[in-house]
């Protein structure tokens, strides 16, 4: 025999590639088959539905962007993940722990500005430092008397953002109950 | 129904001709035996799942079933569908592994 190990070798070679090679048809028919499987049965569930989905996508991000939809504050009509709607404004009702009132949720932050702001009737005294914020804030209405409420508003609003005033609004020790 | 009465002769059983087994189905035969075909497929399976290669065949299949709608699809369409990629995107470090592997086989099978 000449040279042994080089036919060997190659003869080895040739056969290690033969049989790599039929391996590896033998797992494309497996991977074939089970696609196949897969096809035939249906089980991909993404199969036609992709476009249908990208489609489907692509029209819901339009109508979220679109602000003319949902948001309305009269659009009752506004459906969310779950599929309910809700009022734009909460239509719950309960009792104000401040003065005792049945109030709506959704009116509730107005109505408390309105029934706490107006138990601060140190506010609307002439003292010190709320002369100061009235001087700065007051819109022209009369200080002595109860500003109609959105003046008022305003004052309470911004005042909230301070803490002068915020301390003052019980040194008088009477809260007017509305 | 008319009976065949015309039937070609039965064919003779032709007796394996007697020639010496190839090398190959030798060595195949060893291969099956000892259990070793079963596990560098096995090996080879893995690898190709592993680096993504089954992941690109069945990227393949699903494309060409889409196109040709799946009541249509034959077990051989997809086979050619994926034969030509597949053979050629196989790692070189998978391919090396595996031949390794069939090489020391053979060595050791003392062929």
């Amino acid at each position: 025999m000449s040279a042994p190990n080089d036919d060997n070798a190659s003869a080895h070679s040739q056969l290690s590639s033969h049989f790599f090679a039929g391996l590896l048809d033998s797992i494309i028919v497996d991977v074939a088959s089970e696609c196949h499987r897969i096809a035939r049965l249906g089980l991909d569930r993404n199969l036609e539905e992709e476009e249908e989905e990208l489609r489907l996508s692509a029209q819901a991000r339009v109508t979220v962007s679109d602000p003319s939809n949902s948001g309305e504050a009269n659009n009752k009509h506004v459906v969310d993940i779950f599929g309910q709607t809700h009022p734009a404004i909460a239509n719950e009702i309960f009792e104000c722990m401040n003065c005792g009132q049945s109030i709506m949720a959704g009116r509730f932050a107005p109505h408390l500005e309105k029934c706490m702001g107006k138990g601060r009737k140190a506010r609307l005294k002439s003292t010190r430092s709320s002369k100061a914020v009235q001087n700065r804030y007051s819109q022209g209405s009369p200080i002595s008397t109860y500003s109609p409420y959105s003046n008022s508003n305003n004052m309470y609003r911004i005042a909230n953002g301070t803490s002068g005033p915020t301390g003052e609004e019980y040194a008088d020790g009477t809260l007017e109950e509305k | 129904m008319r009976p065949s009465i015309n039937r070609p002769p039965t064919p003779e059983a032709e007796e394996d001709q007697e020639k010496e087994p190839t090398l190959q189905e030798i060595i195949n035969i060893k291969l099956i035996e000892s259990g070793e075909k079963e596990r560098l497929k096995e090996l080879l399976r893995e690898r190709l799942t592993e680096c993504g290669w089954r992941d690109e065949m069945k990227a393949l299949c699903r494309a060409f079933t889409r196109k040709k709608g799946r009541n249509n699809v034959t077990v051989d369409d997809l086979v050619h569908v994926i034969t030509p990629k597949g053979r050629a995107s196989v790692p070189d470090s998978v391919k090396a592994e595996l031949l390794q592997r069939i090489r020391t086989f053979l060595v050791s099978a003392a062929l």
